[in-house]
């Protein structure tokens, strides 16, 4: 599994098993919480665990959130925020839809299709921030907005009953398949583990070595860091913004496709819920809202944990608004213990006479986007 | 005291007077002179009243350079608990509007207390009290409608009318009107703007950021209250949809009438000029009958355009700055030219 | 004797690692205009801090009048009739001159502001200092230099006894200083006590009573009459160690060398106009300037921030149009290592190995752009090793460094470019002395392996210590040009008289 691709997660590394490092780090904690979760939950009722009726859902639900958190995660990473994620999740989607529906295309092109459709809206809204230098939240918002209006009219328009339902072959096999119908020499996988698990672990991989790696990995996490100061270090911060973005965007996409997928139908409903769960998943995790740090390992277990503790709630027959009473406590104290870590991360060990540590050079209360 | 408006933005102003004029002669046109008559004007303002308070709501936090996503899950809170009060437990209606902006203004007051302690950022917070409070108001009312004939006394205010218009209306431009008193005439208000616009100078004159922070976040909660108390008295039930959809267009008022996401400036006239816009352009989607998807679309690009606009106004300006400063410097040294030639000439 | 309007005594501040300020003691009596001096980082600005309750100090005593005070913040200072003028400006830019002016004690009538009052308090302090300026205007539409005039009128608002103005003639004109000086002539002949931050020694010695020197935290002169301490002595005791060690290199430019950078006569966006100067490899080109002059925005120019609407810019002979900061350097070898290096140089909240490498991605990466992780580092280790860069290990943060390390992290970061020209803006604002000479050595280095390197400071003696040649500006054009004959008293007259020169236009 990827690792935290940051530099703390870099020093955690080369200095060995730093026990009491490794203990405090949000991303082990967040591991005790599952497994204590899990724990809990087997004790008391002892057929939770059923494989294909509960665990597989679940996993399902874990695999899609997982991208919606990476959607998520990439625009954090340069400091900017996407409102719009749930949206352009349901813009892509619409495209397969359509691809599937209207244009019959087999189901490997329509889903290339929906990703395009969201890297380019995605794409379009980085590009707006950049050119323009408005604040991320507002540009999001704005977009947010317009496809909120302008996806429920297409579907409106082009299908009766505001649903594309035609399943190309492939569909149900990627949304509701398991390693069951995967069967090799006789043998088959489990019930427990849908087959959905494969592509959105290669996405997650992907993300994870972009970030660990590469050269665009590094120069989006400095963008993140100090736009000025990386536009000052020849990186070409416009072009990186606009890239996570589109990226993001294409993220959002292939979770709106797969939740898609998943139910059976693409419907203009697709994304409602994935505004909070994608900021819930990548800061439960660690990653920093300033920008310049980010945690693939965390936000995956952020999101577990988010699903756990509905999937637990709902097994207790909890209602609803239990659940959403504690996402936002939870959250409250992930974050709470998230600027612990800040303060603790910018303690200079050195502070020469010219530089006392007392104007408090904490971004600003929104983050913004490439603001000049 | 002169009320003496900065150039740019007594044009902002013209602007959306511009607009709403010319919007409401379309739609007279279109729909034959209708969109005039008492009915349609009636409900036209009716609905007008929550979109200025939550606007208004919105634009005290982004004052201070905070935001505030809890508006609509404070409203609806407010609401569903006055309403259940009254229906449920059988408090005095007014009782329980009463209820509604005290709700309002703890909560918000809440957000205040735990942005300034945890210094986490606003966005974030209110993300986490607007969830909280959303299952605390599907806890309250589940998937009931309590009927506002629990509230007769109080809904009979909901269709009052004042000078020929729908009370509530009037109401919330009274509101309008203190907020923008309170921001032009009271030290606290002051505060607020100074605070949102430099921190430090602000810490330097004696001015408490944060308790600019609370009153800020606590004055917005007291309003979106507000908005509840006014749902609660204009709607025919209220249920958990209250406030489902006020998170957009609390944004979508102060931000297309002028309010800067940095802080520092409010434009109470311009929130409230850009919530009749966006209410146009819903009267002009009943009028044409198109889907109410459209008005997101349209308010989406109403947006953009605004900051995307207010954007290039200011990168021209720098631009021009520039010029300027430019031609003074060739100025300058043709003109040391021209005297060192002279001398020259002099010379010879 | 009277006594003391305000005595500070005995006053420590640390930071972590640092004594900023050590068993300071200030004492200001009425009717005196006493010079604060020292160089920069010495704990002037950190001592006027504490004195108005902007920071507080670990140990020490505060007297207003001979009582005993604890300043928790401003408003405290201000209410005890101690007025100060940071040297940063501190406005609300959304708000008037007038208001700004009133906003730490706003009339009021019946709990309302009384904007009627508000206006004539303003103008009457704005009267004080002889400026004409409306209350009415926004702060926002002033030049710096106003703003910074309305910021004294400001401390001029609430009953003030004692003024303390860290460089408040910095980057204001003659004609506006001299403004300045009458009303402080005038406030101390109404006794109160002036203490008064500059690096003019000319201004100091001009009007000042008695002198207090800061060095590394440490009042190394304290409270004495200045009459009796002549501008050499002075200058000796600021400075401490002598820079008489530092040897300067015979240094010698091939004049026969094509320039590899070239201005010709070139107007910015900025607002530069009719500028020319030409850089030859292994040139040390200095641009000197007062604040404002538009030193900064001209590097900027060149690197395609800002861009040039008339003339040519020339790279190695041949015309070069630049768009960004990445055109200059990966397609004409530009570096620029930034003038700020909190917000611009380094990456506070990365590592080291982030910080060097963040200009060499774009070679390190193999196919499908994987950076290999060892090469990066090996290739760090090296600039490590030769700037003697002082870390713990490449993994430690570049916020956790001193600034001095800082500085050669963000200077690192452009060596491992290898760039053919560098831009090196203020290298050494706010860094020791000692650190400051490994950076002369390192920058002459530079220049002997054939690097142009065009030098922006505002520190003269600087200049004049490094630079072959010194170009002047001023108000965003060129003053002239001045050979370095390393004779600094003769070649600061020569650019202060440039300057002036200039200004009289």
């Amino acid at each position: 599994m990827t690792h935290a691709a940051s530099p703390a997660g870099a020093e955690k590394r080369r200095q060995g098993i730093n026990f009491r490092r490794y203990l405090t780090s949000p991303q082990s904690f967040l591991v005790l919480i599952i497994l204590v979760l899990v724990g809990v939950i087997g004790a008391a009722k002892p057929n939770a665990f059923n494989g294909a009726f509960v665990v597989a859902p679940l996993l399902t639900s874990i695999a899609i959130f997982t991208i919606v958190g990476l959607a998520q995660m990439m625009v954090l990473s340069i400091g900017q925020m996407n409102i719009a994620v749930g949206n352009m999740a349901a813009f892509g989607a619409m495209f397969t839809g359509m691809a599937f529906d209207l244009w019959d295309m087999p189901f490997l092109v329509g889903l290339l299709v929906g990703l395009v459709a969201g890297s380019i809206i995605g794409g379009l809204t980085g590009w707006i921030i950049a050119r323009t230098g408005v604040n991320s939240f507002i540009v999001t918002l704005a977009m947010s907005f317009a496809l909120l209006g302008l996806v429920p009219t297409v579907y409106s328009m082009l299908s009766p009953g505001s649903a594309f339902t035609s399943k190309p072959d492939g569909m149900e096999f990627l949304g509701r398949g398991t390693f069951l119908d995967v069967c090799m020499v006789g043998y088959c996988g489990p019930a427990a583990i849908p087959v959905m698990v494969v592509p959105v672990l290669i996405v997650v991989l992907f993300v994870g070595g972009l970030y660990a790696r590469t050269k665009l990995g590094r120069e989006i996490l400095l963008t993140g860091a100090n736009i000025k100061a990386a536009e000052l270090s020849a990186i070409p911060t416009n072009k990186r913004v606009v890239l996570v973005h589109a990226i993001s965007g294409a993220l959002a996409a292939f979770a709106g496709i797969l939740l898609a997928t998943s139910t059976g139908s693409f419907t203009p409903a697709i994304g409602n819920e994935f505004m909070l769960q994608s900021f819930l998943g990548p800061i439960l995790g660690g990653t920093l809202l300033a920008g310049g740090y980010i945690s693939v390992t965390g936000t995956f277990l952020g999101i577990t944990l988010a699903l756990l503790i509905r999937r637990g709630l709902e097994l207790f027959g909890a209602g609803v608004e239990m659940l959403n009473i504690f996402l936002g406590l939870i959250l409250l104290v992930a974050l709470s213990a998230e600027r612990i870590r800040t303060v603790r991360r910018r303690r200079p060990v050195e502070v020469p006479a010219e530089t006392p540590p007392d104007t408090p050079s904490e971004k600003e209360a929104i983050p913004s986007g490439a603001s000049a | 005291m002169k009320f003496k408006l900065p150039a740019t933005m007594g044009s902002q102003y013209l602007v959306l007077i511009a607009t709403i004029v010319l919007g409401a002669i379309l739609l007279g046109v279109s729909s034959g002179g209708n969109f005039f008559g008492p009915v349609s004007m009636q409900t036209f303002f009716q609905f007008l009243a929550v979109p200025i308070l939550i606007g208004l709501a919105q634009m005290i936090t982004l004052a201070v350079g905070q935001l505030n996503l809890a508006i609509g899950a404070i409203g609806g809170v407010a609401a569903c608990l006055a309403a259940v009060m009254v229906a449920d437990w059988g408090f005095n209606p007014w009782l329980g509007g009463l209820v509604a902006l005290v709700v309002g203004a703890v909560a918000g007051i809440a957000n205040g207390i735990l942005v300034v302690v945890t210094k986490i950022n606003g966005f974030i917070v209110t993300l986490a009290t607007m969830t909280v409070l959303l299952g605390v108001q599907y806890a309250l009312v589940n998937t009931r409608t309590i009927s506002a004939d629990n509230w007769k006394s109080v809904a009979a205010l909901g269709k009052a009318s004042w000078f020929g218009l729908p009370a509530i209306f009037v109401i919330a431009i009274i509101v309008a009107v203190m907020v923008g008193l309170a921001f032009k005439f009271t030290t606290t208000g002051r505060h607020l703007l100074a605070s949102g616009d430099n921190e430090h100078a602000a810490t330097l004159a004696g001015i408490s950021n944060d308790r600019s922070l609370t009153i800020a976040h606590g004055a917005s909660g007291l309003i979106a209250g507000f908005a509840g108390f006014i749902s609660f008295t204009s709607l025919p039930g209220v249920n958990q949809s209250v406030g489902g959809d006020w998170l957009l267009s609390s944004f979508a008022a102060p931000i297309i009438g002028g309010v800067s996401l940095t802080g520092g400036t409010v434009a109470v006239f311009g929130t409230v000029l850009a919530a009749f816009v966006v209410r146009l352009v819903d009267s002009a989607r009943a009028e044409f009958q198109l889907a109410p998807a459209w008005v997101n679309l349209v308010i989406g690009a109403v947006i953009l355009g605004t900051v995307a606009l207010g954007r290039l106004r200011e990168t021209r300006e720098t631009a021009k700055a520039g010029m300027l400063r430019a031609r003074v410097a060739n100025h300058r040294i043709n003109a040391a030219a021209v005297e060192n030639t002279a001398a020259e000439e002099v010379k010879l | 004797m009277s006594t003391p309007i305000l005595q500070a005594r005995n006053v420590t501040k640390s930071y972590p690692g640092v004594k900023a300020l050590d068993n300071v003691n200030l004492t200001l009596m009425p009717g005196e205009i006493h010079a604060l001096l020292g160089e920069n980082g010495a704990g002037k600005s950190t001592l006027i801090k504490y004195l108005t309750g902007v920071h507080q100090a670990d140990s020490g005593t505060l007297l207003i009048g001979g009582e005993e005070r604890n300043f928790a913040n401003p408003s405290d200072s201000t209410a005890a009739g101690v007025g100060v003028v940071h040297q940063e400006r501190n406005v609300i830019r959304e708000f008037t001159v007038a208001e700004n002016i009133v906003l730490s004690r706003t009339p009021k009538k019946c709990g309302f502001i009384d904007w009627k009052k508000v206006n004539s308090e303003a103008a009457r302090c704005l009267a004080l200092m002889d400026l004409d300026i409306d209350p009415g205007t926004p702060i926002s539409s002033l030049s710096s230099a106003q703003i910074q005039l309305v910021e004294i009128a400001r401390a001029l608002y609430t009953e003030t006894k004692v003024l303390l103005l860290d460089e408040p003639t910095a980057s204001i004109s003659d004609a506006e200083a001299a403004k300045l000086f009458k009303v402080i002539h005038r406030l101390k002949a109404d006794g109160a006590a002036i203490l008064f931050v500059s690096h003019k020694l000319d201004e100091v010695y001009a009007h000042c009573d008695t002198v207090s020197v800061l060095r590394d935290g440490k009042t190394v002169l304290s409270d004495a009459a200045l009459a009796d301490h002549p501008q050499d002595e002075i200058v000796n005791v600021m400075v401490g160690r002598s820079l008489a060690s530092l040897v300067t290199p015979e240094r010698t430019v091939d004049s026969t060398q094509e320039p590899v950078l070239e201005l010709r006569n070139v107007t910015t966006t900025a607002g530069h106009g009719g500028i020319s100067l030409q850089v030859r490899p292994g040139e040390i080109l200095g641009l000197y300037g007062l604040v404002g002059a538009g030193r900064t925005e001209l590097a900027h120019a060149i690197l395609g921030r800002e861009r040039i609407t008339e003339g040519e810019l020339l790279v190695n002979g041949h015309t070069a149009k630049i768009r960004s900061v990445r055109d200059a350097l990966h397609e004409h070898g530009i570096g620029y290592v930034t003038e700020s290096r909190k917000e611009e140089g380094v990456f506070l909240d990365q590592n080291i190995t982030r910080n060097v490498a963040a200009t060499t991605w774009g070679k390190l990466a193999g196919p499908l752009g994987v950076v290999g992780a060892g090469r990066e580092r090996e290739l760090v280790a090296k600039y490590i090793d030769e700037l003697s860069i002082k870390v713990s290990s490449q993994d430690q943060l570049a916020g956790q460094l001193s600034g001095g390390n800082q500085q050669k992290v963000s200077l690192a970061k452009w060596l491992a470019a290898d760039p053919r020209i560098l831009i090196i803006d203020e290298p050494t604002i706010g860094i020791d002395v000692r650190t400051k000479r490994s950076f002369y050595e390192l920058i002459w280095g530079l220049a002997e392996k054939g690097l142009a390197i065009l030098l922006i400071s505002s520190d003269l003696a600087e200049m004049i210590t490094l630079a072959d040649r010194i170009v002047v500006m001023d108000s965003f054009t060129l003053a002239g040009t001045v050979d370095n004959t390393h004779h600094y008293d003769t070649m600061s007259q020569d650019v202060i008289r440039l300057i002036h020169a200039k200004a009289l236009v």
